[in-house]
């Protein structure tokens, strides 16, 4: 199992019921702890983040609104579309991509915790169906035209934008919490804690909820990645924003007419979410990566081992939901067998 | 053999779920919500006549399921209704955006497979060494981009510093292959997330295959190490990045929107942007029926090419 896999949500791995999960043991060990990737992934994801929390706090006055697209003339980046101070628009514009990104990966977990705990432990075959299924046939709809065909109705503001990427990935976050939360809920303890009488409450948040803690939080590291792409992405399309916010999407969308004129009021924006994005996803993948692999050979499952093993194919619809709902998860031994 | 058909059986009938989930979200989300569509259709501008004519255009009177039963019995005749804005066909609006598209995403798809896999090659054969380095933390950084920022940066360097390239396909007309310099960027930018993806995927596999146990007995019988590599490992390590090809389309079909926005190429992702801009509800259901049924199918080709160059891997999911 190799640390460098990709981890992010659309790079997963087949499941391989045939081959052990675990590399054969005569084959040298890749393991790749990597500090230098961390640092580097802080260094890009550290300017952007600061700017974006602490940005507001010195944004100071609007000021009088000046001439558009001009460079210099007591504007340290010059001016936007509206003739307003581009650093100005900067300091204010990454509060909100970082606060929509947060919340909706945060309320998709809200909603996909107990929906995937349930339909783990449940005992009845038919309320996994049912809590399941729907969001199997969800996956096949692609997010961003999710996001565009209600906005073509409603005119989701802020709030509205944070509801829809969340509802986006509910479906697959639901998948993850229940393929993960079904292996822990397979365990000889659980069937101790059953047998003595345990509430089905201590069972799912005492132990199956904790046993799965790990791979939960680096699952969200990887959702969250998806998610500041999918905010960014609508907020360019002009989705949950208004057409003048100060907002580093907004920005590139609304002063790219005047690129030629005066191209740090676009450049700087895009750079800004260029280094959020990569340094989240840097960041997280080596913050995440060591730990999980050393956990990996020790109970609590970690993403990638629930990747391989149960996932058919993290993120997209698939083949496998039909069986991988009973089988890939209990019974994998006796799908090896049967080979 | 049964397993397989099994399989299958199975497959086609989720495909066929979530064709079916596709067309009644479709129909869910821009007219059956709760609340007045017509009012919320008219927007910023709500004028009673408006809000009279808008509910008269799309039937509104009409109660929801007469209207979901019209509209499906239309998409089945290839009949997606006529705009809002212009009272033109929606047909008429899909076949003129879909050149444009088609080729994008072709030459993407084209491009994609070799230059994914070879970097992936590339970088498992010198595992650990700088190259490797180099590859994987640049796909690994790339790979979560958004296109919008990635291609306004790209247009800044080489059509405005350098020159070199046209920024955007505005006056280049619907023929862009006989332009093949306006394709350059936005085929590029299309380009940057999958083949970090699947390349990653192709270097994982292929570190796994060189390492298993058949490779190891190959070398041992003398087989050169280049025919080790593309002959016995390389067939194995492509399956998981074949299956995230179909993952891929979802990735494609965002990515087509984003980029015709960005380049102004005139094609269904500028006419989906246009209708959504203008609430013009019918293009936007045609659409979005198109995009998803595209999906939903392109998944269903990609699982059982996947499950062609793997069969196992069907077997034991």
């Amino acid at each position: 199992m190799n640390p460098t896999d990709p981890r992010t949500p659309a790079a997963p791995t087949l499941p391989r019921a045939s081959t052990p999960p675990e590399p054969t043991p005569g084959a040298p060990r890749r393991r790749r702890p990597s500090p230098g990737r961390f640092a580097l992934g802080l260094l890009v994801l550290a300017p952007p983040l600061l700017l974006a929390l602490f940005g507001p706090l010195f944004a100071g006055d609007p000021g009088e609104r000046g001439v558009s697209f001009t460079a210099g003339d007591g504007h340290w980046l010059g001016t936007d579309f509206v003739g307003r101070d581009v650093w100005r628009q900067v300091l204010l514009g990454g509060h909100s991509v970082v606060l929509v990104a947060l919340s909706a990966t945060l309320l998709s977990y809200v909603v996909a915790l107990p929906i995937g705990l349930t339909a783990a432990l449940t005992r009845r075959g038919w309320l996994e169906e049912v809590l399941m299924r729907p969001l199997d046939v969800l996956l096949a709809v692609p997010s961003l035209l999710l996001v565009l065909l209600v906005a073509a109705v409603y005119s989701p503001g802020t709030l509205g934008l944070v509801l829809l990427v969340a509802l986006v990935n509910i479906p697959d976050a639901a998948r993850m919490v229940r393929a993960s939360a079904a292996e822990a809920a397979s365990r000889p303890a659980v069937e101790a804690l059953r047998m003595q009488g345990e509430s089905w409450w201590r069972i799912a948040v005492g132990y199956v909820g904790r046993a799965t803690r790990r791979t939960l939080v680096a699952d969200a590291g990887v959702r969250l990645t998806g998610v500041l792409y999918l905010v960014a992405t609508a907020a360019f399309l002009g989705v949950g924003v208004a057409p003048d916010a100060a907002d580093w999407a907004v920005m590139v969308d609304r002063n790219r007419t005047g690129l030629f004129l005066q191209p740090w009021a676009v450049v700087v924006p895009a750079l800004l979410i260029v280094g959020l994005s990569m340094g989240t996803n840097l960041l997280f993948d080596a913050a995440l990566a060591p730990r999980a692999d050393r956990r990996a050979r020790t109970r609590p499952p970690t993403r990638r081992r629930l990747v391989r093993l149960i996932r058919p194919r993290a993120g997209a619809p698939d083949e496998a939901r039909p069986v991988s709902a009973q089988r890939s998860t209990r019974p994998a031994e006796g799908e090896e067998k049967r080979r | 053999m049964n397993s397989l058909r099994s399989w299958l059986a199975r497959r086609l009938l989720l495909g066929l779920a979530q064709t079916v989930a596709v067309v009644l979200l479709v129909f869910a989300l821009t007219e059956a919500l709760p609340g007045d569509a017509a009012v919320a259709l008219a927007g910023d501008d709500p004028d009673p006549r408006r809000i009279e004519q808008i509910r008269a255009a799309m039937d509104l009177d009409r109660p929801a399921l007469e209207r979901l039963a019209d509209w499906t019995g239309g998409l089945l005749h290839g009949d997606f209704g006529t705009s809002l804005a212009s009272g033109r066909p929606v047909a008429d609006y899909l076949s003129a955006g879909f050149g444009p598209t088609l080729l994008l995403a072709a030459l993407t798809v084209a491009l994609l497979v070799p230059i994914s896999v070879g970097l992936g090659v590339l970088a498992a054969r010198r595992e650990g060494g700088a190259l490797d380095r180099l590859i994987s933390s640049v796909t690994l950084g790339v790979y979560a981009v958004p296109e919008f920022a990635f291609g306004v940066l790209l247009v800044t360097v080489f059509a405005l510093r350098l020159d070199w390239l046209p920024p955007t396909a505005v006056g280049y007309g619907t023929d862009l292959l006989a332009h093949p310099a306006v394709l350059v960027l936005p085929v590029l930018v299309l380009l940057s997330r999958p083949v970090c993806s699947i390349s990653r995927l192709v270097r994982a596999g292929m570190i796994d295959a060189l390492a298993a146990p058949y490779a190891a007995q190959a070398r041992r019988y003398g087989v050169s190490g280049a025919r080790v590599c593309y002959a016995h490992a390389l067939p194995n390590a492509v399956a998981p990045a074949a299956q995230q090809l179909a993952r891929t389309v979802d990735w494609l079909l965002c990515g087509v929107i984003v980029v015709e926005a960005l380049f102004i190429i005139p094609g269904l992702g500028t006419v989906l942007i246009d209708a959504v801009a203008a609430r013009d509800v019918p293009v936007v259901q045609g659409l979005a029926v198109i995009f998803g049924l595209l999906a939903v199918v392109l998944n269903l080709a990609a699982d059982l090419v996947a499950h062609r160059f793997a069969p196992r891997t069907g077997v034991a999911a």
